[in-house]
């Protein structure tokens, strides 16, 4: 396991990507930093085809799906993404939304701003992007959707970018910072998300702020 | 009484107009320790572990203000103070800084010769149901039995609450805390009242604390915030801007594990924080560096929060109001500039 302070090191860390193999949903539970103190990043390699227990999809109570006080001018419907938290919050109006516990890709540091939900699928294929092959040559070129799928139950593909919000077959990762994947739920959670915003909601994506 | 202290203290920085700061932050740089008041005794606020030492929210804002001083958290001495001798104890000069769980209200200021100095929690009425239950807020409660502790404000909180909403209401009140947990745990009611900070405290007592919910509505006005003395007003700025320090270095993104990088920033926003752009402590008696001495010591607010009293903590509070405005809630400091 490696972790990394955000920010100058940031960069580093994307350049350098250095993967440590991980013993499966065991050690990484414990070491999951609590939400609020989102300022880690760490490198977890995928693991498609590993299908977590039920009781790894638990999650800490810190990051389960819950509404909450939340003031915004965004309307309701609209997402919102704070990175640095690790929390996703689906606007509900009357100062209140649905938090959901997330965890984000290193890819997600990089980037803030505005973005449109543009296709949902359910359990969706997997293709990993050149640059993650390049890190773990020993993924799949390509992964039909089901259980054990890295994109888990569902995924919202954000505007045309490479970008999405999906499920997870990693629960343990919720709450982290990890080197590859975009911003990830887990499975019910995924699926609670996919039945509630239609395709076109407004996804707004923050940052923590640089110094 | 009030007014007459209040009188002598403003003749007193008259008498001294040359050294205007020969008031509170001059006793307690005298005394090498800021002696501040808390609670006897609240989880996440401000309790005394079994080697003597005190930590929680409350308790940090002691710190950060020791440390804005002295640069050293730990020249505090801590008085624990019972609701009742609190006020009493701040007008009689016996501690500097009153840092209690108290509720900034009028009477309090008007009527006692106090000056709250901050919100640093928002406080207020809130509602527990059973996580199972999948309610999303309090408008879907119409028609729920709801415990609370009779004789307390947040019985006509309620009642109104229910009123103004439409919604119908049987309230079933208890006589003690223990009785309302009790009643809540046995089903015999489905919805348990009182302030969100003490519903966290509450649901610890429950058998499996994350099967019940704090729903996001605050429904009454419960500011709790440090309290100095009226007549000085430079330790009314001190204790102010300690507090804004905290809020601030949150929003700037400066926290205990970014202060190096702070330190060199270019941003003029975390120039003037650190002290390498102006000397805005100075002008308070402080140094340059007062507010990097804050964020050292003891975190940014949201670094204070979450050990305290949020996620990393027992009592697992969200954020919620207490987030930055910026972030979905009403933290809000003025700037540093």
């Amino acid at each position: 396991m490696r972790l990394r302070l955000m920010g100058a090191g940031l960069m580093a860390a994307a350049a350098v990507a250095v993967a440590l193999v991980l013993p499966l949903g065991t050690a990484n539970a414990q070491m999951r930093p609590t939400a609020g103190m989102g300022n880690q990043i760490v490198d977890v390699p995928e693991k498609p085809g590993y299908v977590p227990s039920p009781g790894e999809e638990q999650l800490d109570p810190a990051f389960r799906r819950q509404p909450v006080y939340f003031r915004t001018n965004e309307p309701p419907g609209t997402i919102i993404v704070h990175t640095n938290e690790r929390f996703l919050y689906l606007v509900l109006g009357d100062n209140r939304a649905l938090r959901y516990g997330i965890g984000v890709g290193r890819d997600g540091f990089q980037w803030a701003g505005l973005q449109k939900v543009s296709r949902k699928a359910e359990w969706p294929d997997w293709t990993p992007p050149p640059e993650m092959i390049q890190r773990q040559p020993y993924l799949p070129r390509f992964m039909a959707g089901g259980p054990g799928n890295p994109m888990g139950a569902a995924a919202l593909y954000l505007g045309s970018t490479v970008y999405r919000i999906h499920g997870t077959n990693m629960p343990n990762t919720i709450g982290m910072a990890i080197s590859s994947g975009c911003f990830r739920l887990v499975n019910s959670d995924v699926q609670d998300l996919y039945n509630r915003v239609p395709v076109g909601t407004k996804v707004v994506i923050r940052q923590a702020p640089e110094l | 009484m009030n007014r007459i202290a209040t009188a002598l203290a403003a003749a007193g920085v008259l008498l001294t107009a040359g050294a205007a700061q020969a008031s509170t932050l001059a006793d307690v740089k005298a005394r090498g320790m800021l002696k501040c008041g808390v609670s006897q005794g609240l989880a996440g606020f401000s309790a005394k572990d079994d080697k003597g030492q005190w930590s929680g929210f409350d308790v940090d804002l002691c710190k950060a203000v020791a440390a804005a001083i002295f640069d050293d958290a730990s020249k505090v001495e801590y008085v624990p103070l019972s609701a009742e001798a609190r006020f009493p104890a701040l007008q009689k000069s016996e501690v500097d800084l009153l840092s209690r769980n108290s509720t900034w209200t009028m009477q309090r200021e008007a009527d006692l010769g106090l000056m709250f100095a901050a919100v640093s929690y928002y406080d207020g009425q809130g509602f527990m149901v059973p996580a199972a239950k999948n309610v999303m807020g309090a408008l879907e409660l119409g028609g729920s039995k709801v415990c609370t502790q009779s004789g307390t404000t947040s019985v006509q909180n309620a009642e109104d609450y229910f009123r103004q909403n439409k919604m119908e209401l049987e309230l079933i009140q208890l006589p003690s805390v223990d009785e309302v947990v009790k009643a809540y745990a046995d089903g015999k009611c489905d919805v348990l009242t009182t302030d969100v900070s003490q519903l966290y405290a509450l649901r610890l007592k429950l058998g499996t604390p994350a099967d019940h919910v704090v729903l996001p509505d605050v429904i009454s006005k419960e500011p709790l915030g440090p309290v100095v003395r009226q007549g000085d007003d430079n330790w009314l700025n001190i204790v102010k801007w300690s507090y804004y320090a905290l809020v601030n270095a949150e929003e700037l993104g400066i926290s205990t594990q970014t202060l190096d990088q702070a330190a060199t920033s270019e941003k003029p926003d975390v120039k003037r924080f650190v002290g390498s752009d102006g000397a805005y402590g100075e002008k308070l008696g402080l140094t340059k560096d007062w507010a990097t001495r804050i964020v050292k010591s003891v975190g940014n607010y949201g670094e204070v929060f979450e050990r305290n009293i949020g996620a990393q903590s027992k009592l697992g509070i969200p954020r919620g109001i207490n987030q930055l405005w910026s972030a979905g809630g009403i933290q809000y400091a003025p700037p540093i500039r």
